[in-house]
């Protein structure tokens, strides 16, 4: 923000993640990375990482913890974070760190780079070429319904009607819980037959996924980057659940943070 | 990369997305300073109870 920060406090290497030794040199010319600075390349003989030099003040342990609980921080970082890998994923693969992992100097990056070069290397010439595409699937209960022919309550029921309603909402409620893990089954199989590798992450509540719609599938896939394989796949799963108030929901290109093993040291 | 026209135009379905993957996903090594799980776990609960209601709070103002 300022230039008032002491100058006793230090900087430290905020890295974004690994990329091959034939990145071009220019990607991030004039480009911000996290906390305004410039984006830098760290290279070792068999990989480069993407850093930038970041002030202790903004990114030492302490205030680190305070940041993190600061949405606006944590946003801002997070673009930032996110921009810096999809700037890198349009030249070259791209291995993706978790956010603010923060080494204290070039040595140490260097070290790690060193440590870990061939299992980076590996895992890049694997990922080459290929994006990762996120796939949301919705059920609109309303409109589910509606496909089951379910009717409307009446304004006032009888005791009778009452009773013989309730019957029938615990059959659509039953019958829902199976179409929707019958639809999620479908889809995911459908969707990982045209990717190269698949992943179903858990459903969010309505809660949090800020929709009043169920979600029934929360997918990543990864695909090549031309491939339109996965887009029609979508489109056709669409047709044939949608009628029954089934939408789906495109996300990304991302860069391939659900196909990265969380440790290295497990590949 | 030009913005893709699938991304979720709402501002905190995308957040949540994008904090779904910068904190729970890609690889995690041991920096000299780095976010401990216990961390990440508490702001991601932070952020998803956040997110929960400021998404009530925009259903009420759409309700009112």
């Amino acid at each position: 923000m300022s230039d008032r920060e002491a100058p006793s406090t230090g900087t430290a290497y905020y890295t974004y993640g690994v990329v091959p030794l034939d990145f071009p040199a220019g990607a991030f010319k004039g480009a911000q990375g996290v906390g305004g600075r410039p984006v830098e390349l760290v290279a070792s003989t068999e990989v480069a990482a993407l850093t930038s030099v970041v002030s202790l003040d903004e990114f030492g342990e302490e205030p680190l913890h305070a940041n993190l609980n600061d949405r606006e921080w944590l946003e801002r970082t997070a673009r930032a974070h996110e921009d810096v890998l999809e700037r890198a994923l349009a030249a070259a693969p791209v291995i993706p760190f978790r956010l603010c992992t923060v080494y204290r100097g070039r040595d140490q990056v260097l070290d790690l780079l060193s440590n870990r070069g061939a299992a980076f290397a590996r895992l890049l010439d694997r990922l080459r070429g290929t994006v990762e595409v996120g796939v949301k699937v919705y059920l609109d209960r309303a409109r589910f319904l509606e496909a089951a022919g379910a009717t409307p309550a009446p304004a006032s029921p009888s005791g009778r009607e009452y009773m013989l309603r309730r019957q029938r909402e615990r059959t659509v409620d039953e019958e829902r819980e199976r179409f929707k893990a019958e639809c999620a089954r479908s889809s995911h199989e459908r969707l990982a037959s045209v990717a190269l590798a698949a992943e179903a992450n858990a459903p969010q509540p309505p809660e949090v996924s800020g929709r009043t719609d169920e979600m029934v599938l929360n997918g990543a896939y990864l695909v090549e980057a031309a491939d339109g394989a996965l887009a029609e796949a979508v489109a056709e799963l669409e047709r044939a659940y949608g009628p029954r108030g089934v939408s789906y929901e495109l996300t990304g290109p991302w860069t391939p943070y659900n196909f990265v093993p969380r440790d290295l040291a497990e590949t | 990369m030009s913005e893709s026209p699938d991304r979720p135009l709402e501002q905190q379905i995308t957040l949540l997305e994008l904090v779904d993957r910068v904190l729970n996903k890609g690889v995690v090594l041991s920096g000299d300073i780095t976010l401990s799980v216990a961390d990440v776990d508490l702001v991601y609960v932070g952020l998803r109870v956040l997110l929960a209601s400021v998404g009530t709070l925009e259903r009420l103002h759409e309700g009112a």
